[in-house]
């Protein structure tokens, strides 16, 4: 993985500095929704080969949570936002 | 607005300047206050500044942002507790404060051989052409989240949780310990 994350409000910091949530879940299913809908939404996780956005936290420097766009094959990481930026559109 | 005067005692043993350190100098700061301001989605720093101006000039000091519309007012005066209440008083919506001197410890570490101690412990680059004087950063030293001021050539500022503090002191002191 790579070692450096530029955090959009701290610059580049070391991944240490990072806690890691996981993948970012599919938009919340409306409240009648199916059952198979909500235990995909609660419990499947996908562990894609190649493009993949994660949560990270930045637990030792701005203590904001991020999106983060990472390549689980290179390792490259295309795109850091602050989580409450993608709220706006509700594609988060 | 707190109930009770804070008692704000120094966690550093009894005396803590002296330090053998020929290259590296590490120093508890006393003095001062530290005041943690939060803002609104539409607070910027410039307009923090203006409103400080405005209503505290005597207390100068800096202000450093651990975290987007958050920071740190830090200076090197004394705040009495009905100051403070008279300050909160006139800070407008989209603003609140809170006194954190006795929650915040400062120390300063300084010296030639300073960024090679700092190294030890933290990940960011604080070489000079890159750290500029008078920036600060959110970060860790060691495990210990501290924020590192850059406030001179040679000098950082190092400001800590109080319970870390005594920790991250004696980590300091066996970082700095090779200058002997």
């Amino acid at each position: 993985m790579s070692s450096l994350v530029k955090c959009p409000h701290c610059g580049l910091r070391p991944r240490e500095e990072f806690a890691i949530r996981g993948e970012v879940a599919t938009p919340r299913p409306k409240a009648g929704a199916d059952e198979s809908a909500w235990f995909d939404h609660v419990y499947l996780r996908d562990n894609p080969r190649g493009e993949h956005r994660e949560y990270w936290h930045h637990a030792g420097g701005c203590r904001r949570w991020l999106v983060l766009s990472r390549n689980t094959v290179t390792h490259d990481i295309s795109d850091v936002v602050d989580a409450s930026t993608l709220k706006v559109g509700g594609d988060a | 607005m707190r109930d009770f005067p804070l008692n704000i005692v120094s966690p550093f043993p009894a005396k803590p300047a002296a330090n053998g350190h020929a290259a590296v100098h590490i120093a508890p700061i006393g003095d001062g206050f530290v005041f943690h301001v939060l803002g609104n989605a539409g607070a910027t720093e410039g307009s923090l500044k203006k409103l400080i101006n405005d209503i505290a000039p005597e207390l100068g000091g800096a202000l450093c942002s651990p975290s987007p519309h958050q920071w740190f007012w830090i200076g090197s005066c004394e705040v009495s507790q009905d100051r403070f209440a008279e300050i909160l008083a006139k800070l407008p919506d989209g603003f609140a404060m809170t006194d954190q001197t006795h929650g915040r410890v400062r120390m300063a570490v300084s010296g030639v051989k300073v960024r090679d101690v700092l190294a030890k412990g933290t990940m960011i680059d604080l070489a000079p052409d890159v750290f500029a004087v008078g920036q600060s950063a959110m970060t860790q030293i060691g495990q210990i989240g501290a924020m590192i001021t850059r406030t001179d050539d040679d000098c950082f500022e190092i400001m800590v949780l109080r319970s870390f503090a005594v920790s991250l002191w004696d980590e300091l002191h066996h970082m700095a310990a090779e200058f002997k």
